[in-house]
């Protein structure tokens, strides 16, 4: 089953694209857009054989750990990204999306590769709170990009500084759009998710079905979901926050949150490992190359929580 | 190849000689019907823009002529134009043909509508009857060398006349469709109305027009199918609107920062307003460009981006040179090809009759030649045809270089006595 394909090779994939990408500030680079929708596109591809390949060795897979999860939402940006090479050919969307995928991977390298806790509740929250909360960590991304590129877009326009240059930004009107949207569906994601899993974990048997309301991971979320409603709410009501900069700086603010949240599961986290596994953490074996090790940590010979 | 053409562009003449030679497109159908009369073994085609009329010729025609019945027919003296006209020949004729449809004569370099103009002149020729092959081949690979130019080069990609620039560069950075837009036009100034020109190309936006001349206002506002509004409503136009175009003649700022800040941004609430001031004097009080969600564009701020561009165009200029120069030796090469082509032909068949006349007799005298035998003074005779061809062949080829030898392809004719 082993393809030879791990995160390397669309990591590589995505450095060069952004290379490319990066090249066309300076110089105009001979076939430059079908180079970068190659290496884009191999890098989604060989993104997709390799969460493919964790699914077939985990049902679990691809939220079956935290580094799944991460490699996950990257794969979702990363296919932003591509989807707008064509829909904005000439725009720079590369340089803001590219670092955020890398990124996203890079942070996949530090998390733990530990089997996320085995729930003896329904599967069914575990898999919608896991996917409800990579969603929501995508737009979330998204919308805090839009409103970087609308900030700059706008700065550049209000200074008059060249626009048709070789760093082209989507209109304000697309960004603003994007903001907006992204700020209402990241609320909806996020409550989804946060609601998920207080469901999740209520619904589990044993000495488990209770909330720690004082956990770090829950405490962050908590206070992103009411950041999320409020500026939403903000939004509805006050006109000015619907458009322009406001709409920005709230997709801006909401990704403090995320940052904060993301630290506090990648620091903190006590409720997504198995109980010895959580007392061990920092014992667990971090594998930057899952697929060489993925399914002797993710099927521990141990019979553990898998 | 017998190529002419006559006429006057933005170049050598001023507006007031153009229009006197203006053809709309009726005129030009029926010029063109006319003039086949006049010239009844030659093929024409016009081309009239707002910035050239050429007549394009093929024949014999005598250049004099055919500026009499362009004259003749818009009942133009020679006196009155005649310093304005320009007349050109064969490969001048070729080239020049080439830059006007590229653009690199337009009055703007790289504007694209005098490709869909020269294609028009080209349909006008065919409809009535007055093209022929050769202004076929002409105008086919005008087409081509323009679509070339487009393709290989970056010459179309900078806009640099200020309407073009404005909409296309910089309001479309913050509008993503012009789609439903509320635009108002403050003033009814020319630049205006060519900017509109621009923003109807580019989508359907809802036009308001405000004007202190009521009529003059009424009349732009009828002509861009947009609604006509009394100066006063200056203010709530403001509000709604999502693109200003400002061209009064106001010696006074029109909209100063106090009063856009009074009367105008409470209600906007910081929604983007892009405000081009074409005005000179200023309309619009640059402190206005401060405000949140306003990004204002004077004819200043506009000139700067048109000379970037001018300058990034100018660099694209040497290929697109090169390649008129490409395609020009192709069109001379097939030109002269066809041309002597027959001639080359007919000099062979002129040498190839008497080999094979020559050849049956000897064969008749020598009944018992084997096979091999034949063969090779079968052989020995093409030989000796082609060494013969040969040298007029190469000079042919030589002369062909610079255009159609018509002096050596008449020269053969009547040497070898071809027939045409």
């Amino acid at each position: 089953m082993d393809s030879g394909i791990n995160m390397l090779c669309f990591s590589g994939s995505y450095v060069i694209a952004l290379g490319l990408e990066l090249s066309g500030l300076w110089t105009q680079v001979r076939l430059r857009r079908p180079m970068l929708l190659v290496a884009g596109g191999a890098g989604l591809v060989a993104h997709t054989w390799y969460l493919g390949r964790r699914i077939a060795e985990m049902p679990a897979a691809p939220l079956a750990n935290q580094q799944d999860w991460y490699v996950l939402a990257a794969w979702a940006l990363a296919i932003i990204y591509y989807s707008l090479k064509f829909y904005y050919p000439r725009s720079a969307t590369g340089m803001f999306l590219l670092p955020a995928v890398l990124g996203l991977i890079g942070a996949s390298l530090l998390v733990s590769t530990a089997p996320l806790s085995n729930s003896q509740g329904p599967r069914i929250w575990i898999q919608m709170h896991g996917i409800f909360l990579m969603l929501g960590t995508v737009v979330v991304l998204f919308g805090f990009l839009a409103g970087l590129m609308y900030l700059t877009q706008s700065y550049r326009l209000k200074h008059k500084l060249p626009t048709r240059s070789r760093f082209q930004l989507p209109s304000l009107e697309w960004l603003e759009r994007v903001n907006s949207r992204s700020l209402g569906a990241a609320t909806f994601l996020v409550g989804g998710g946060f609601f998920t899993g207080v469901l999740g974990r209520l619904a589990q048997e044993g000495d488990q079905n209770f909330v720690p309301w004082t956990d770090p991971v829950v405490v962050a979320l908590a206070a992103m979901l009411l950041w999320l409603v409020v500026a939403e709410a903000f939004r509805l009501v006050y006109p000015a926050a619907r458009q322009g900069r406001k709409v920005a700086y709230l997709t801006l603010a909401a990704f403090v949150f995320l940052i904060l949240v993301l630290a506090a599961v990648t620091l903190e986290d006590s409720l997504h490992v198995g109980p010895e596994l959580s007392e061990n953490r920092d014992s667990i074996p971090r594998d930057p190359f899952p697929s060489l090790l993925g399914t002797a940590i993710c099927q521990p010979a141990d019979g553990g929580p898998r | 190849m017998n190529l002419r053409m006559i006429g006057c562009s933005h170049k050598d003449a001023q507006l007031d000689v153009r229009q006197q030679l203006a053809f709309n497109p009726t005129q030009t159908l029926e010029a063109l019907g006319f003039w086949q009369a006049r010239f009844p073994d030659d093929e024409l085609a016009l081309l009239a823009t707002c910035n050239r009329v050429e007549l394009y010729a093929a024949g014999s025609a005598d250049p004099r002529e055919l500026v009499d019945a362009l004259l003749d027919y818009r009942h133009v003296s020679t006196r009155q134009v005649e310093a304005h006209l320009m007349s050109l020949a064969d490969t001048d004729v070729v080239r020049h043909l080439y830059r006007v449809t590229s653009s690199l004569e337009s009055m703007v370099v790289g504007e694209p509508q005098i490709l869909a103009q020269v294609k028009q002149a080209y349909q006008f020729a065919q409809e009535v009857g007055s093209t022929g092959p050769m202004l076929h081949d002409l105008f086919q690979s005008a087409l081509r060398t323009a679509r070339r130019i487009a393709g290989e080069t970056d010459l179309h990609k900078h806009r640099v006349s200020i309407p073009s620039v404005a909409i296309s560069d910089l309001a479309s950075c913050v509008f993503e469709s012009f789609d439903n837009k509320h635009v108002l036009v403050m003033g009814a100034g020319e630049m205006a109305e060519e900017t509109l020109r621009y923003l109807r190309d580019a989508g359907k936006p809802q036009i308001h027009v405000i004007n202190r001349d009521a009529e003059r206002g009424n009349r732009l506002a009828e002509r861009w199918s947009g609604q006509y509004h009394e100066w006063p409503e200056l203010w709530d136009q403001l509000v709604e609107a999502d693109l200003a175009i400002s061209t009064t003649s106001a010696s006074e700022p029109v909209v100063t920062s106090e009063e856009f800040d009074r009367r105008v941004s409470p209600y906007r609430h910081q929604r983007p307003l892009f405000v081009l001031d074409l005005a000179v004097p200023r309309d619009f009080d640059p402190a206005v460009g401060e405000a949140l969600g306003v990004y204002l564009y004077s004819l200043d701020d506009l000139a700067e981006a048109c000379k970037n561009n001018q300058a990034a165009r100018a660099a694209e200029l040497p290929k697109a040179e090169k390649i008129v120069a490409q395609e020009t030796s192709r069109f001379l090469a097939d030109a002269s090809h066809r041309a002597t082509a027959p001639v080359i032909s007919g000099l062979r068949q002129e040498l190839e009759r008497p080999k094979k006349a020559e050849l049956e007799r000897l064969f008749q005298k020598l009944p018992n030649l084997d096979e091999s035998g034949r063969r090779e003074i079968e052989q020995f005779a093409d030989r000796l045809v082609n060494k013969m061809l040969h040298p007029p062949m190469e000079s042919l080829r030589d002369a062909s270089q610079n255009g159609t030898p018509h002096g050596l392809l008449d020269a053969l004719r009547r040497l070898f006595k071809l027939e045409d």
